[in-house]
């Protein structure tokens, strides 16, 4: 609305002032669309021209709108000189400061004069930026949050405090150097690498110095080149930073006194984690991660002109993406470690085939505790964050749904690798078909479809190569015995199980029992009887168990039931 | 023409063999159809999840079944619904008819798709529809819904076909290689025709006349080494290797005790079911059962009712049957029809052909059980609650629990392309 009043008071002072603008008269134009308007021409402002209405009032109209023969009368008015340049209700207020009531018929330069003069520019707010911003122009390192980028703001360490390099030290590297000495990063698909082959970013980095020398020595600032280089006189070609001007005294004062006090990292920056005040994902966390995991779960990368993607989707490479999981669902339970994925896997024997890291030694005793300790105190960023433990609730187990099976399935699957073609090939030798679960599954499903009587127990030698991947496995209508399953206990990896019209009997359901994975079972129309109930009890996998046509009788599947309260059991 | 196609589920010997001669010897209208072989086909689920079904049973209703009476009853409309009462069923808040008082026990394995549309008004270009996704054009031949899943998902069992229609047999594999056609079998009972070899035949004397019959072949197999013409021997191999076949066991359901034939009614249709479960257990991926009868322009009600306990006998029987082998959570079970029955009743009692919101019933494999899609308005015309789904989106639907390529194109001999399920997308709200 301020405009509005400004433009009334401009009228106001127009009528009282300066009766007219310009020097035109009174006459009727008439527009494109034949509506009459009475009036006279005032300025022009580009393609808009103003006009003045008997009622004093302005009214801007494009100049496209005007009828043929207007046009021809204000582009007469306009390279006349009979109208200013500008717009009208501005040059109201300037012909009151320079024309003193004289028509102005100002000469093209003074028009353009008087538009300049007319629109001077307000001064420029100084520019707020959110924090984070693209425009906050700040350089953010990669993978971190830009957000913490801006906050870091340098602290100068109070008297007698000793420098923490990630408190003191490494926001002036950030302010100063990242720009230049930075991880690499990608830029309009170039690789922008850090200049002079120096990274700075993290502590480790800094110590590391570059392929001449350290630029770093602990506890001694003289032969520290990282020290030199900000104290040289400002014109020397080798001074640090190039642009912006040196670093400030105390700034300078603080890399002296890190470098005298030792060049240490901060408590707990490498590993030598100090915990006492909690576990931080930053301090403890993620230098583990970097070490064991990011080979294969950082962000996706090209190599070879191929992109890698993080094996299982799963990126460990910002705190936010470990939260976040992958498509399977989250792999850290806040508060829970025992129910974190992320804990399990590392935590599995050292021969499963699903313990990470999958190569090189698995992770110390220490290393997992801390893991743990993490978990437990609510997987925070920093020590300082908050977290509520989460109400143990009566957890209402669902009844049994394919989703469950699957997410079992499509895990295991993205731990494995595919078998191989000829794998596969050599497996259907014995007769079984065996085919992937999708075309980006590893999972195998073998079946033995085609001529099933003919199939006999040595056929599942074939399939051991590739036990690991197969997850369905149907035996039915087949001539195998209870020895196959000795064999299919191996199978770690099985979820669903066809035994139907087999001679299995109870001796060869003891086999499968620890099987761990295991949630369909199909005994239709086999050997089993009540004594295999007690074995199949334990496996608390167990979703679905198929007994029609066989020996087992109501009694045992009401024991079995009471077991596997969640399970389908179907007799 | 009518009473052919719509009252008799079966084939008499001269249509049998028709049938047989287009299934599998690709004898058709267009015998140059077969001999296009596209090579980019993926016998796998694409993606990353595994289908959550492997079979399907579908089971056609010719003749149009009036959805009113059977699984679209809309209780709120009392004018419409004429003497038929819904009645609850295990899935709370769903209703069937009154005429479906068993199928009522397996709803919470099911879901009702309530506003099927169809553009087609006639039996047999409905029909036509509902089966290929493609309206009936008389430049092509399109392959049936289960020629494409034999054609594009992979055979399981390799020595019975992956496709078999029992009863009424409506189309083939169209421009598809005709292995791909529905193997035709009229009578459940009688199990797979002309499928013994002669009593007279003893091996020695059937294994010099195939040397004597290859013998003659082979010049002129020499001359034209053309995949089509190989086929033709493929098709006396594989005849061979199912009349030799365990498996052919699979059509035999005189080996089903008695108290089966009984759970599933002693109807052909209730037979057919019996087979097509067999058949799903021996690994056919796909089996058609259709049951006519159901063209009640005149006494409806009656008509219906009678119809109503061969099919529900038979299709509870199925449902329990394939529940209890473990079977059921791979198997989807289809019962659906070409088109609907006029919400009003005709003065003879009857119901007309009406397209609008007619149902679809699915259970099983990837079904999201005990749900219902959909609600028609009081006078049965528009949807009052979700949308119209038309046959394409249908197929859609079975196609995408089957794990198959929705945007798989295989072109006909003319080069045009063509997809399982046109241009039908899936209806999510009813898979699981």
């Amino acid at each position: 609305m301020g405009w509005l009043q400004e433009i009334k008071l401009y009228i106001f002072l127009f009528l009282f002032a300066f009766p007219c603008l310009g020097n035109t008269d009174f006459r009727t134009f008439t527009t494109s669309s034949g509506q009459g308007f009475t009036g006279k021409v005032v300025s022009y402002d580009g393609q808009i021209f103003w006009f003045q209405g008997k009622d004093k009032n302005l009214y801007p109209i494009p100049f496209k709108q005007m009828s043929a023969n207007d046009q021809k009368y204000l582009i007469d008015a306009a390279s006349g000189k009979k109208i200013p340049k500008g717009d009208a209700r501005k040059l109201l207020v300037t012909g009151k400061n320079t024309t003193e009531g004289s028509p102005p018929v100002p000469t093209e330069n003074e028009a353009k004069e008087e538009t300049d003069v007319s629109v001077t520019p307000k001064p420029k707010a100084k520019q707020e930026f959110r924090p984070g911003s693209f425009f906050a122009y700040k350089p953010v390192g990669l993978g971190q949050d830009p957000s913490l980028a801006v906050e870091s703001v340098s602290v100068l360490p109070e008297a007698g405090e000793p420098i923490d390099f990630t408190k003191h030290v490494l926001p002036i590297m950030e302010d100063r150097c990242f720009s230049c000495h930075n991880a690499p990063y990608d830029k309009n698909g170039r690789t922008i690498h850090p200049k002079a082959g120096l990274r700075l970013d993290t502590h480790e980095w800094v110590m590391k110095g570059n392929l001449d020398d350290i630029v770093v020595e602990a506890g001694n600032v003289a032969d520290s080149y990282l020290y030199e280089v900000v104290t040289l006189d400002e014109d020397d070609d080798m001074f640090m930073p190039p642009k912006g001007g040196p670093l400030s005294p105390e700034q300078i004062d603080v890399l002296k006194r890190w470098i005298e006090e030792g060049a240490k990292p901060s408590a707990g920056g490498d590993g030598t984690a100090d915990m006492s005040k909690g576990i931080s994902f930053h301090d403890h966390i993620f230098p583990l991660i970097e070490e064991k995991c990011l080979d294969c779960h950082s962000e996706p990368y090209v190599k070879n002109g191929r992109t890698i993607h993080p094996k299982a989707g799963l990126r460990l490479d910002t705190y936010e993406s470990v939260i976040k999981g992958n498509l399977d669902g989250i792999i850290v339970e806040k508060g829970n470690a025992e129910e974190s994925t992320l804990y399990a896997v590392v935590t599995l024997d050292e021969d499963d085939p699903e313990i990470m890291p999958p190569k090189g030694e698995p992770l110390t005793e220490d290393e997992i505790k801390m893991l743990k300790q993490w978990i437990e105190e609510g997987a925070k960023e920093n020590p300082t964050d908050t977290f509520e433990k989460p109400k143990v609730e009566n957890v209402v187990l669902q009844p049994a749904t394919g989703d469950k099976k699957e997410s079992i399935i499509d895990l295991l699957s993205k731990r494995l690798n595919s078998p191989s073609k000829p794998q596969i090939q050599a497996a259907q030798k014995s007769g079984a078909l065996v085919s992937l679960l999708s075309t980006k599954h590893s999972m195998l499903r073998a079946e033995f479809s085609s001529g099933p009587n003919l199939i006999k127990d040595d056929a599942i030698g074939a399939l051991t190569g590739i036990k690991n991947n197969i997850s369905h496995l149907d035996l039915s209508r087949t001539s195998i015995t209870d020895n196959v399953l000795s064999e299919v206990k191996k199978f770690n990896n099985l979820t669903w199980l066809n035994l139907k019209n087999t001679q299995v009997t109870d001796r060869g359901i003891q086999n499968i029992v620890k099987l761990p994975y295991l949630s369909y079972l199909n005994l239709v129309s086999s050997k089993v009887t009540d004594q295999c109930i007690d074995s199949l009890a334990k496996m608390k996998n167990l979703k679905e168990v198929y007994f029609w046509n066989s020996e087992v009788t109501e009694n045992g599947v009401k024991r079995l039931r009471t077991a596997l309260p969640d399970s389908k059991i179907l007799f | 023409m009518k009473t052919d196609m719509f009252k008799l589920d079966e084939l008499n010997r001269r249509e049998f063999v028709a049938s047989a001669a287009k299934a599998c010897l690709g004898v058709g209208l267009m015998p140059m159809a077969g001999s296009y072989i596209h090579n980019s086909v993926s016998a796998l689920t694409p993606g990353s999840r595994p289908a959550k079904a492997r079979y399907v049973i579908y089971l056609n209703m010719t003749g149009a079944m009036s959805h009113l009476d059977t699984f679209g009853t809309n209780p709120d409309a009392p004018d419409i619904q004429g003497p038929t009462k819904s009645i609850a069923t295990s899935a709370d808040g769903v209703f069937l008819s009154e005429n479906l008082p068993e199928t009522a026990k397996h709803m919470h394995n099911a879901a009702i798709i309530k506003t099927m549309s169809t553009s087609q008004g006639a039996h047999e270009q409905a029909s036509y529809l509902m089966h290929t996704s493609y309206l009936k054009r008389g430049t092509i031949a399109h392959p049936t819904f289960g020629s494409w899943v034999s054609k594009l998902s992979g055979s399981i069992n390799t020595t019975i076909p992956m496709n078999v229609q029992i009863g009424a047999n409506p189309a083939g594999a169209g421009f598809l290689e005709s292995k791909h056609g529905p193997l035709p079998i009229g009578n459940p009972s009688a199990g797979l025709a002309n499928s013994k070899a002669a009593d007279y035949l003893d091996e020695s004397r059937f294994g010099g006349r195939l040397a004597l019959a290859q013998k003659m072949n082979a010049s002129y197999l020499n001359q034209y080494d053309q995949k089509q013409v190989r086929a033709y021997s493929d098709l006396y191999k594989d005849a061979i290797k199912l009349m030799r076949s365990e498996d052919l066991k699979a059509f035999d359901i005189t080996q089903e005790p008695e108290q089966m034939h009984e759970l599933y009614g002693k109807s052909n249709f209730g037979q057919g079911c019996l087979l097509a479960r067999r058949l799903v257990e021996n690994q056919v991926r796909y089996v058609e059962v259709s049951r006519g009868g159901w063209d009640t322009h005149d006494n409806n009600f009656e008509a219906v009712a009678e119809n109503c306990m061969d099919i529900d006998k038979a299709l509870s029987a199925l449902l329990l049957d394939l529940e209890m082998r473990g079977l059921l959570k791979e198997t989807m079970v289809v019962l659906t029809s070409e088109f609907g029955r006029t919400p009003k009743i005709n003065p003879r009692d009857g119901r007309d052909h009406w397209p609008y919101g007619f149902t679809a019933f699915l259970a099983g494999g990837g079904i999201k059980g005990g749900t219902v899609y959909g609600k028609m308005d009081k006078v049965g015309r528009n949807p009052e609650e979700g949308k119209f789904v038309d046959p394409a989106s249908l197929n859609a639907t079975i196609a995408h629990s089957l794990g198959l390529p929705l945007n798989d194109v295989q072109y006909s001999p003319s080069g045009r392309p063509f997809t399982v399920a046109h241009e039908g997308s899936p209806l999510f709200d009813v898979l699981a």
